[in-house]
């Protein structure tokens, strides 16, 4: 009833993208559709909203209205045995952000990490190294493991918001659950085992007994339940909204007032000690991914007193920087903010004892700098700025994993061949638009002419990954094969510079370069977007789009963005857990009403609900 | 007007600049594009994160209301506690951190161009028109034109290919002087400067050289930044003590001298050199301007954590408070330095200053 004939067929692809070449506004057409769904009916929990289109074909909804009805069957089917159905549902978005080009993707993010001989550390995933425990890393002829890390300065982890803090974090605390090595792949981490409900909004975990913190306390489900008090209660926390929401967190309830959460009121219940219940505002599929996340890291109940009923043993100034407590395998030994960071070994560490008796990380923000220390063999493991990098110098091969694993050079200042690993990182950076400011020929014809290995090839000397969907290829919900399918599928261009089409679309559409759609692409500065957003507007120029560049502080364009004043933008979205809707939640159009925004909306600045029939 | 009266009408001076400077920190830093809630909290964020954050940061206060707070606690040096940088550790904290290490690097970059510059600028002088003036006079505007950041990058490039004996004739810089390979010690970083230590002598504490290798490393480690960082004064001082070398060798008085038949080595030490002193010494006070600009960049490169790479951070991760209080800090010690100056000028050059 649900599965069975989702994919459009070609007349209705074909019907779809006449709709399109008349703007998006194609009131006539759809008319008839509008009166057989009252949009009320959507909200109606028991009823599948869907069900009425299925019935007259899809032919006359919008590519909004397609993409509404695919993110609210995900939500409302949240179910472990619906998986199948919401992967659908996230691909069929896809397909609709990409039929309508209300974004454009450009690339994925692209790490390389290097190593040499006589180190020995496990492949990273696609979550990069910030969630790589160095418990199994062996260095050869030396005790320790040196690294090079960015600035940071915190190691709280409920104030944790960077890949530097968590590198470090990640090796001092420990969640319930992990993506050991940064592969997305969940797996128990102080959690023994867990009980889910039958209607999936009571979880029970139960953790492991033989956990102790850094100062022998055992781990109880006390500390647990104070930790995400913690994330949730304390002033400082920055991630509350990964406590709090769904789906986009893991949505446990707790009462509100004025003063925001009131204390001690989070669905956090302790059974017995190594027992704890919680209770979530709504079925939640993705707990475990979210649960490892580093907000939800485990410290000994009332080590901070910066929650009611806990005076706390010390202040948080010093838990953010000069002390920590946590279970996993390396103390914290120093933080020198913005200088080094020191952690030794754990010896009694629950799982594997770490081979290195402690980890260096050198805080260098510069690339000569990053270069030098790297040359010297004072960092093991190291990236290489992309001012010194030579792309001819890699010589490997994809995993199963999709990574390039192999070695790197000798090259440049190298003398030596390195050990290399490059990963698709979980990150997708695009061009937006706001649907309500510019027709979908318009931005159709972006989609066009924009080739996305220039860009890569031409900014990151190749480190990079063109990017054809908003989901990134790690984390498709159809599995790699999918993924290729879509790729194969993608009616723009691949690899080049489509501009006939582009052409075409926009003559279609009434747009000539003697009278041309006129449009300002707004980009904050960053090397990338600006070399790209070049890029289409001298391609596009004359042949019936004029875009205007325009390049202003980050914080402006998100202003701006939620003011609903951009036409068509550049900005980035990074994953924090492996999870379709961590991310596609910004696509629904509804979610996109920037006019709701901040607070009642969040999703991208795309104003995308505008093309719902119910709008029209 | 009496020298002193003269002297404190300069100090008194300094308290309407002080308040000016602070009125337009404040209006630069609270009101300009960057916004501290999205710097710190990233794309990621979310809008009722971002209230909770802009509630704890007190910007939704009256602006009135921050602009008193700002003016009192900076006056009392209370410079409260950093945003984004080092988010909620005290500032002075964070100053006092990294401050020895800026101030070892300045001391350096003083160090050098005084006793290479200000003796080759008398060279050139003394023997004007020679070849020795072409060159130093030529090599010290070469020297001036030369940016730090590009000498910063290319002396970087060029010591770090010296590792193992890759240098010309075998120089290897990581094992000249104290051997940083076998130490496993890198030519970028902070330098440690725990070679001093003090004891007390008579109950006032007096600080010693604890350790000479410790001394030696940290030396070798600054001295190519501050080498960079000291070029610009360098060549400075070279050219003007040229000019005033020259200068006051065809003064009157030098003549008077000679024919007086004083030996050259008297006319050159005793009245020339310290003529020449005049112009250079305003040149002098003022490296301190040059050298809190150029630490930026140089710190940044060579990898130094000091006050000026905690400046560019915070100036570019929108770290309001921390970003104030050091161009607070950085106005007190120009405006000291200024009255220094002045203080020094007229002592020196009594024609200077209190006669209108």
């Amino acid at each position: 009833m649900r599965k069975s004939d989702r994919k459009p067929d070609d007349e209705a692809t074909s019907r779809r993208r006449m709709l399109g070449l008349l703007g998006g506004t194609a009131t006539v057409a759809l008319a008839g559709c509008a009166d057989e769904e009252d949009p009320e009916d959507g909200d109606i929990e028991d009823e599948d909203p869907e069900d009425g289109d299925d019935e007259e074909g899809t032919a006359e909804r919008t590519n909004a209205d397609k993409a509404q009805a695919a993110w609210e069957r995900a939500v409302d089917n949240p179910l472990p045995e619906d998986e199948g159905l919401r992967q659908d549902a996230y691909v069929e978005m896809e397909e609709a952000v990409r039929d309508d080009a209300v974004l454009v993707p450009i690339y994925h993010g692209f790490t390389e990490l290097f190593w040499y001989d006589y180190v020995d550390v496990p492949l990273t995933g696609a979550l990069g190294d910030h969630w790589q425990q160095h418990n199994n890393t062996q260095v050869d002829g030396q005790d320790e493991l040196n690294l090079i890390n960015s600035t940071f300065d915190e190691l709280d982890p409920i104030m944790s918001t960077d890949t530097a803090s968590s590198r470090v974090i990640t090796q001092i605390y420990e969640n319930l659950s992990q993506f050991p090595n940064g592969v997305p792949e969940v797996e128990n981490q102080l959690l023994d085992e867990f009980e889910v409900s039958e209607d999936g909004t009571t979880w029970t975990f139960t953790i492991r007994d033989d956990a102790t913190f850094h100062d022998g306390g055992d781990v109880t489900a006390d500390d647990v339940k104070y930790s995400w008090r913690r994330s949730v209660e304390s002033p400082n926390t920055e991630r509350r909204g990964f406590t709090l929401n769904q789906p986009v967190g893991l949505g446990i309830d707790v009462e509100m007032d004025d003063d925001g959460p009131v204390p001690d009121s989070l669905a956090v219940e302790v059974i017995d000690d190594q027992t704890l219940e919680i209770e979530l505002v709504g079925p939640n599929p993705d707990v475990l991914d979210v649960i490892a996340y580093s907000s939800f890291a485990v410290i000994p109940e009332g080590y901070v007193g910066d929650i009611d009923g806990y005076d706390g043993e010390v202040s948080h100034q010093e838990f953010t920087t000069e002390v920590a407590n946590g279970t996993g395998p390396f103390e914290l030994d120093e933080f020198n903010a913005d200088e080094d960071v020191r952690v030794v070994r754990n010896d009694d560490y629950y799982g594997d004892v770490a081979d290195v008796e402690a980890l260096n990380w050198e805080i260098i923000e510069n690339d000569d700098a990053i270069w030098t220390y790297a040359l010297e063999q004072n960092a093991d493991i190291f990236e290489i700025p992309t001012p010194f990098y030579d792309q001819d110098a890699v010589d490997a091969d994809t995993d199963d994993r999709n990574r390039e694993v192999g070695t790197y050079g000798p090259a440049g200042g190298l003398n030596e061949e390195v050990n290399y690993v490059g990963i698709s990182e979980l990150s997708t950076y695009y061009f937006g638009f706001n649907a309500e400011n510019v027709d979908a020929p318009v931005r159709q014809a972006v989609a066009y002419v924009l080739d996305k290995q220039q860009v890569v090839d031409e900014v990151f000397a190749g480190r990079g990954t063109p990017a054809f969907s908003f989901l990134p290829p790690g984390i498709w919900p159809t599995g790699a094969d999918g993924y290729d399918a879509f790729v194969d599928d993608y009616p723009y261009s691949r690899g080049e510079s489509d501009l006939e089409s582009a052409q075409e679309v926009l003559a279609d559409a009434g747009y000539t370069a003697d009278d041309p759609a006129e449009l300002t692409l707004t980009t904050y500065e960053d090397v990338a977007f600006e070399t790209a957003g070049e890029l289409v507007r001298d391609l596009l120029s004359g042949s019936g789009a004029d875009i205007d560049l325009d390049v202003s502080q980050f914080s402006v364009l998100q202003n701006r963005g939620e003011d609903g004043d951009l036409e068509m933008y550049t900005l980035g979205w990074i994953w924090s857990w492996p999870a379709a809707p961590y991310g596609s939640f910004q696509l629904e159009p509804r979610n996109t009403r920037t006019e709701g925004m901040p607070g009642e909306t969040n999703g991208f600045y795309l104003n995308w609900h505008t093309e719902l029939e119910e709008e029209q | 007007m009496t020298r002193w009266e003269y002297f404190i009408k300069r100090v008194l001076l300094t308290i309407p600049v002080l308040f000016l400077v602070l009125s337009f920190l404040f209006v630069m830093l609270r009101m300009g594009p960057i916004d501290p809630v999205a710097a710190r909290l990233g794309p990621e964020a979310d809008g009722t994160d971002a209230e909770l954050m802009r509630e704890r940061l007190g910007l939704n206060d009256p602006l009135w209301e921050q602009y008193t707070d700002f003016v009192m606690s900076f006056l009392t040096f209370d410079f409260g506690q950093s945003w984004v940088v080092q988010a909620e550790r005290d500032i002075l904290d964070i100053v006092i951190s990294s401050a020895p290490a800026t101030i070892w690097l300045g001391f350096w970059a003083i160090l050098l161009p005084l006793f290479i510059g200000i003796p080759l600028g008398f060279y050139a002088g003394l023997n004007p028109n020679s070849f020795g003036d072409y060159t130093a006079s030529f090599g010290g505007i070469l020297w001036q034109a030369l940016p730090n950041f590009w000498l910063c990058v290319l002396a970087l490039a060029a010591l770090r290919r010296t590792r193992d004996g890759g240098g010309p004739f075998g120089f290897d810089w990581y094992t000249f002087g104290p051997d940083f390979t076998a130490r496993s010690i890198s030519i970028t970083g902070t330098p440690d400067l725990d070679w001093i230590s003090t004891t007390d002598l008579l109950f006032v504490p007096v600080p010693y050289v604890a350790d000479w290798t410790a001394l030696a490393i940290d030396t070798k480690l600054i001295l190519p930044a501050a080498l960079i960082l000291g070029s610009a004064s360098m060549a400075a001082e070279l050219r003007i003590g040229r000019t005033a070398m020259l200068e006051t060798i065809n003064s009157n008085f030098v003549e008077t001298a000679k024919a007086k038949g004083l030996t050259n080595r008297v006319i050159v030490w005793k009245h020339i050199f310290r003529n020449s002193l005049i112009p250079l010494l305003p040149v002098i006070t003022s490296e301190a301007f040059l050298l809190i600009g150029g630490s930026v960049i140089v710190e940044q490169i060579f990898n130094i954590n000091g006050l000026g790479r905690i400046f560019f951070q915070s100036i570019t991760q929108g770290d309001l408070p921390m970003a104030g209080a050091l161009l607070f800090i950085f106005t007190l010690i120009i405006l000291f330095l200024n009255i220094l100056q002045d203080f020094l000028y007229t002592v020196i050059d009594p024609r200077v200053g209190y006669e209108k």
